[in-house]
């Protein structure tokens, strides 16, 4: 036990406690989170910053909107229903098509439109919302995930992580759906993380219930070396996301779409730990290091540019060890 | 953040030093038993008087009874005198009862009862100033010549007056010798050698006086100890004639000062006193629970002891909840042990309190597994949040009725003690349990449960353990100590012992 201790120490590896006492508690202000806990304000914040977001369609705030929505959405084919206090991925309504007059689910489902008013009064009654509190709900662009994914997804929409401190991204990881996860890239319920180098994009091992792994266990094939693109677009997103909250330490969740590229999906002022096991590396060292060099900005009183920033985190935290025999051909 | 750390551990340590400190104050000089088992001897003195009364006189008897003191504390006093008249007054240094009737005849006995605690102290008793310079009585013939004799070698092999008095009880001690033998006329009985030295140190100038003493052994009938003392202008000390030993031990009490008889009485015959002492021993803070006296007597006042009894049961439940309190905080930060929130683990292990432990397991599992199943159930009805509670909870209600009905028709007495208190908290371990299975899933809902569940046992066994709730109820610095501790832990930055394990994959290749 105290070998482990050691061993996780020497490699910087960051726990709960340390998270929520130097991380959580010493950079998130605890009136910045309804930002972060209300999609609808994240996005609006989002939107005025010039940062990328699946497109808003409507905000139903009443049992009133929810008649008038119909209308709003004549000319969708397609949208996501969520509410905007959700956690965990639940109350989540993905419409794909319409079938005379009716909804078709992601899952196949038909839906008429009074089962969807219903879904949408849930969702105002707090059904979904942390702690019961009512709720709004938003509908949205229906992200299509690129099909750089396909190989090693298992249906839903695989997103990506990554950790940024005050501004400079710490660290990062794909989050892939699985069958026990139900489509839904969440690690709680299964889902699996995949490292990223955040130098090049390339993925690295993956992790799933904290045992790390090589291949998806639905589809077989490796998780490793596969390049993800426009990865300077999400890495910039990224790194603004702290000038667009305030919160110095942010999860920040992105998603690739097929059509539009790059969007920033959601944010989270409490990110999970299990990013250091799909990496094999320890944050609290990576957030030293940013912390020490902002120490030497601030001495020398000097602030850095979004750019400035990727460069300095690309430089230090490159993995760069990828050995060629894990990377397989990515279909 | 370094400022904010130093600030946090001094006011820890502050906390923890106050808290400490104040338990060791009370266990060392207040000496309050640190445990509740640590008992006490108290002694009762009885004091029988005896005599005849002479045919229909007026009688008048009148005793020594002892004077208070700072070495024990009276815990009652009770003169048992049929048709007698009691009177005590202090007479000099003494105190002294006067029994009294118009008419008696025959054998007649009167009683005096004391009661005596030496953990608590006695009263503040103010040194009463005595003689320091006595008149030479006036000795002749051979007496004279022999109590010269004897003084001379006294006054050279002595340096101040307590080593006066020593040697002279020395040399008298000396039966053998001839000045001695002179002197004591062939009595050689105690009293008649007390005498003899109270003459001699007359001679040089030196006032001693007669202490009678009891000493507290159990004993049936026990003689007064002759002891002297003497004042050296600022406090008294006291011989033994017999041995010449300063001091006078612990177990001795005073009881008269003077050359008089303990008891002397008009219109009867001479008394006869016999001294009886009898032990019981009775818990240390039982004593000082039950007496007021004991609480009155400075040393446990302003302690929750002060209380109403009632009052201090209350306390004494509410004092652990702290205990509770910071056993969650360690469960949760050091182990990593999942629980429903901070305060409702305590809460179930109160809730414990009333249905026991066992019981308490059971009717928990029970009742929260059937609260969720219906959860799940009226999830297919899709409705709200707030509805969908109210059903449970009313049917947590209804499900506990049944418990108890049954209980109750089976001859279970446990059954009835479905309290008001246990359900409103198992009914929110259901609500919240419910929250963290939509939020986090079923099976997190359940690692929670069974933490929660495993955490209130724990904390249920040490918050109703009595050496503990004694330890807490007696020194309320522990509570100090204990903020300290929290304190400490909200700056601990370690891992939790779950996260070795979660994390150890990581630790494999260093």
């Amino acid at each position: 036990m105290i070998g482990i201790w050691r061993a996780l120490r020497k490699r910087g590896v960051m726990g709960i406690n340390q998270r929520n006492g130097d991380y959580v508690l010493r950079y998130n202000r605890r009136r910045l989170y309804p930002l972060v806990d209300d999609k609808v304000l994240t996005k609006e914040r989002a939107l005025t910053a010039g940062i990328r977001v699946p497109e808003m369609y409507a905000v139903v705030d009443s049992e009133h909107g929810i008649g008038r929505l119909a209308k709003t959405l004549a000319e969708r084919k397609d949208f996501v229903i969520k509410p905007a206090q959700g956690a965990g991925g639940d109350g989540i309504l993905v419409i794909t098509d319409r079938f005379e007059g009716l909804y078709r689910t992601a899952s196949g489902r038909l839906l008429s439109e009074d089962d969807i008013g219903h879904h949408l009064s849930g969702i105002l009654s707090g059904i979904y919302s942390l702690g019961g509190h009512r709720d709004r709900a938003l509908v949205e662009y229906r992200v299509t995930p690129d099909k750089v994914f396909g190989a090693i997804s298992f249906e839903g929409v695989p997103d990506i992580r990554i950790i940024v401190l005050c501004g400079y991204p710490v660290m990062a990881m794909l989050r892939l759906p699985t069958r026990q996860s139900q489509g839904k890239a969440n690690l709680h319920q299964g889902a699996i993380g995949v490292g990223v180098d955040l130098a090049t994009g390339i993925t690295l091992n993956g992790t799933w219930h904290d045992r790390v792994i090589q291949r998806h266990p639905d589809t077989a094939n490796p998780v490793a070396g596969v390049q993800l693109p426009q990865w300077q677009e999400f890495m910039t997103i990224a790194a603004s996301c702290y000038e667009l909250t305030g919160l110095g330490y942010l999860g920040v969740d992105l998603v690739l779409d097929r059509d539009r590229g790059p969007m920033m999906l959601e944010l989270n002022a409490r990110p999970g730990l299990s990013i250091q096991v799909a990496n094999d590396s320890g944050l609290a060292r990576r957030c030293a290091v940013i912390e020490r060099h902002m120490e030497q900005l601030e001495a020398t009183g000097r602030t850095e540019t979004v750019a400035e920033r990727l460069q300095y985190c690309q430089q230090k935290f490159a993995t760069g060890e990828l050995s060629l025999a894990s990377v397989p051909v990515s279909s | 953040m370094r400022g904010v750390k130093l600030h946090a551990l001094l006011l820890a340590l502050t906390l923890i030093a106050v808290g400490a400190g104040s338990a060791i104050y009370q266990v060392t000089v207040l000496n309050i038993p640190v445990s509740p088992s640590v008992t006490d001897p108290v002694w009762v003195i009885d004091a029988r008087v005896q005599f005849r009364a002479t045919a229909n006189n007026p009688v008048k008897v009148q005793m020594f009874v002892p004077p208070g003191s700072e070495r024990y504390l009276v815990l009652n006093e009770s003169f048992i005198s049929q048709n007698y008249g009691v009177n005590v007054a202090r007479v000099g240094s003494n105190r002294q009862v006067t029994w009294s009737v118009r008419r008696a005849t025959g054998e007649q006995t009167l009683y005096y009862r004391k009661m005596l605690s030496r953990r608590f102290g006695g009263e503040q008793v103010a040194v009463e100033m005595g003689p320091q310079f006595r008149a030479r009585p006036a000795l002749e013939g051979p007496e004279r010549i022999a109590a010269e004799a004897l003084l001379a070698p006294i006054r050279q092999h002595s340096a101040d007056v307590d080593t006066f008095i020593s040697e002279t009880i020395q040399r008298v001690s000396n039966l053998q010798d001839e000045n001695v033998g002179l002197l004591l006329a062939n009595d050689t009985g105690i009293a008649r050698r007390a005498q003899v030295i109270e003459t001699l140190l007359a001679v040089a100038h030196i006032p001693v006086e007669q202490v009678h003493t009891l000493r507290l052994v159990a004993s049936q009938s026990q003689t007064p100890e002759l002891w002297l003392r003497s004042f050296n202008g600022t406090q008294w000390t006291y011989f033994n004639p017999a041995t010449g030993d300063q001091g006078l031990p612990d177990d001795r009490i005073v009881w008269w000062i003077g050359a008089t008889p303990v008891a002397q009485a008009e219109g009867a015959s001479r008394p006869t006193v016999t001294f009886s002492i009898t032990s019981s021993e009775v818990s240390a803070i039982q004593l000082a629970q039950e007496s007021q006296i004991v609480r009155d007597s400075a040393k446990l006042s302003f302690s929750l002891y002060d209380m109403p009894v009632a009052t201090q049961e209350v306390f004494s439940v509410m004092i652990m909840i702290p205990v509770g309190v910071l056993l969650i905080l360690l469960l949760r930060n050091l182990i990593g042990l999942q629980t429903l929130g901070t305060f409702t683990p305590v809460l179930v292990a109160l809730a414990f309190r009333e249905t026991e432990v066992i019981w308490g397991i059971v009717l928990f599992t029970v009742i929260t597994t059937a609260g969720l199943s219906l959860r799940s159930y009226l999830e297919h009805l899709r409705l709200q949040l707030l509805s969908r509670l109210s059903v449970v909870l009313t049917f947590v209600v209804i499900l506990m009725a049944l418990i108890s009905l049954f209980g109750h028709k089976l001859g279970w007495e446990r059954g009835l003690s479905v309290a008001l208190f246990p359900m409103v908290i198992l009914t929110m371990v259901i609500e919240r349990l419910s929250i963290m299975w939509e939020e986090r899933g079923g099976l997190n809902a359940f690692k929670a449960g069974i933490g929660t569940l495993v955490a209130a046992t724990v904390g249920h066994l040490l918050m109703t353990w009595p050496p503990l709730m004694y330890f807490c109820f007696t020194f309320p610095g522990v509570l100090l100590v204990m903020a300290g501790i929290m304190l400490l832990m909200g700056h601990y930055r370690g891992y939790r012992l779950t996260e070795l394990l979660r994390f150890r994959a990581l630790a494999g290749k260093s």
